[in-house]
């Protein structure tokens, strides 16, 4: 579905985010993405949906392929009419517009393609969405945008959704729906995802695979249930085991150096 | 008070005009976030190629007669005897000018159409991702391009060209008060209204409306979800172009062809300032008082005090609403 081979990016010619990254999507797989702030997770999705080049980023070497075709230069409206919808960190609604034409906007993905946009089946899938179609979107609650951005990447119909960071910002609870609501899109539409995310606990809930990302490489990568037992990703991504160690400085100077790995 | 709605009618009139200027600057500003300095050039250019298509090439030698001056025998009757300066004399008149009114019109909206995607294509589009401010500042630096191209190809006499409508005066009784206007004027309003009117009913209930707003909210998520932002910006141009050509086949049948167009359209910025650069209803509240401010100095304080009251009141308004009337308050200023 979408193989990302050894790319390098670096913004404005001089800061190198990814170094040689490579990672894979399958159809049908909810794959998710953790790495510490500034790794350069948002990055990949950017180079994967091709926004980069509006933010004076470039890919340097490695290529991208979406369905087998390179992609590193195509234009990003090109790729959701392809079926590649990017839902971008911090939900980025429309805010002045109504929740109906928020998804009317978001139905060009379906430009020159057979389908036709079926609202219905978006107000089914968040039955919220539909009380509050000719509401403006600004006002909605954060929860409430998250569905609205996974909604407008619903209209178009996705074979794979990128999809940064739905938990920011969300209370607990409201994490656990988004994260059902995400679940379901992958099995009852059949949209692969490429899921970012900086709470690795409730991405692991969905995924099925994942890479763990740091300074631009990938440094660990496996099934989830392999992920789950790795004793470095318990400690530094789920927070849990070596509990009872944490107050000792010298188990402070442990971290550090077995923080180095990853890097 | 008959005088005083006469000036008010008059204001009104020219704040039509404004605003079908306005228009322009404020599409573009809303699809691309750029404040188009040359948008006043772009009209001088569209009233130059109105005066091109209606008066220079509808004399020349290969085009038909009736293009010059369409006399058909029902037209001859229809006038027949009328007197001077009646509305009937006026209308039989501009019937007879109205193949080349037209031929002017089309060819200025497709000419400017024309001009406005190669500046979009040549100057805007490679500066797509770097700062608003560059493009902005190349938008002034079209000032100069468009300017001196205009004085090589057209030369810089003040030219007359054929209004867009019947022109004769109307008189008129409202509350007793005997007052007057244009039918040419009239004419203006209308034409200026409806275009105004239009673009902001496409954009509030159609499609492409949606995607136009949704690109000017956020350009890069509208272009990740499969709306074609580039063509968004070149559609923000055409509007901008063809209704700027419109507005200066307006100013120049009103006072003449001549290279001050430029700067006038260049003024009409202030007034976007005032009504907020990204708002359609702003902007028109705003086109409607310095037209009523200007003809209502000119009633009171005469002719050379006019010029520069509304743009004090632009002033006024700016320092207590920096964002103008309607304007949204996190925009960035120029």
């Amino acid at each position: 579905m979408l193989s990302i081979e050894n790319i390098e990016v670096a913004y404005h010619h001089a800061i190198q985010v990814l170094k040689g990254l490579t990672l894979s999507v399958e159809p049908g797989e909810v794959v998710a993405l953790l790495g510490a702030n500034g790794a350069g997770k948002t990055t990949v999705l950017k180079a994967a949906s091709g926004l980069l080049p509006l933010e004076n980023g470039s890919i340097d070497a490695g290529q991208i392929l979406f369905n087998d075709s390179p992609i590193n230069r195509v234009a990003p409206h090109e790729l959701a009419r392809a079926g590649l919808i990017h839902v971008r960190e911090g939900r980025r609604i429309f805010a002045e517009m109504t929740v109906e034409d928020n998804l009317i906007a978001a139905s060009y993905a379906l430009t020159g393609r057979k389908e036709k946009p079926d609202y219905d089946a978006v107000y089914a899938f968040f039955p919220k969405l539909k009380e509050r179609a000719h509401q403006t979107a600004g006002l909605l609650s954060g929860g409430e945008q998250q569905m609205l951005a996974i909604g407008r990447a619903l209209i178009g119909q996705p074979r794979l959704i990128l999809l940064d960071e739905p938990s920011l910002g969300l209370a607990p609870r409201m994490v656990d729906e988004i994260f059902d609501n995400i679940a379901r899109v992958n099995q009852e539409q059949g949209a692969s995802i490429l899921l970012v995310e900086q709470n690795a606990s409730a991405a692991f809930r969905i995924a099925h695979r994942g890479f763990i990302l740091e300074n631009g490489k990938v440094v660990l990568e496996g099934p989830v249930e392999q992920l789950r037992e790795n004793p470095d990703i318990q400690t530094f991504y789920l927070g849990v085991g070596e509990q009872d160690d944490k107050k000792s400085f010298r188990n402070i100077k442990h971290y550090k150096r077995r923080k180095r790995w990853l890097n | 008070m008959g005088q005083f709605i006469q000036y008010m009618i008059n204001g009104v009139i020219s704040g039509s005009v404004l605003a079908l200027i306005a228009l322009g600057i404020v599409a573009v500003f809303k699809a691309t976030k750029v404040v188009n300095f040359a948008h006043g050039h772009l009209i001088l250019f569209g009233a130059y190629f109105y005066f091109t298509f209606s008066v220079v090439l509808s004399e020349a030698a290969f085009m038909p007669d009736w293009i010059r001056s369409w006399d058909p025998a029902w037209l001859q009757a229809y006038a027949g005897d009328a007197a001077m300066f009646s509305p009937k004399a006026a209308i039989a008149s501009w019937v007879s000018d109205l193949p080349r009114i037209l031929l002017g019109l089309i060819g200025a909206l497709a000419a400017n159409a024309v001009l406005a995607l190669i500046i979009e294509r040549l100057v805007m589009r490679p500066l797509l991702g770097q700062s608003a401010f560059a493009m902005i500042l190349s938008t002034v630096g079209l000032i100069w391009v468009l300017e001196g191209s205009a004085g090589l190809i057209w030369t810089a006499e003040a030219e007359q060209v054929p209004a867009l409508g019947p022109n004769f005066p109307i008189r008129f009784e409202l509350f007793d008060q005997n007052l007057f206007l244009f039918s040419g004027s009239l004419v203006n309003l209308v034409v200026a209204l409806l275009l105004f009117a239009s673009l902001m009913l496409v954009l509030r209930y159609t499609r492409s409306g949606v995607a136009i707003r949704a690109t000017a909210e956020d350009q890069s998520t509208a272009y990740a979800m499969g709306i074609n932002v580039p063509r968004v910006f070149s559609t923000a141009w055409l509007v901008a172009s063809t209704t700027g050509a419109v507005a200066g086949a307006i100013l120049a049948s009103r006072n003449g062809l001549s290279p001050a167009i430029g700067l006038f359209g260049l003024s009409v910025l202030a007034v976007v300032l005032m009504g907020g650069l990204d708002s359609f209803a702003g902007v028109l509240i705003a086109s409607m008082l310095v037209g009523i401010l200007s003809s209502m100095a000119q009633w009171k304080l005469g002719g050379g005090v006019a010029e520069i009251v509304p743009y004090v009141a632009v002033l006024v308004v700016i320092l207590i609403r920096p964002h103008g009337f309607m304007g949204q308050e996190e925009i960035e200023r120029i």
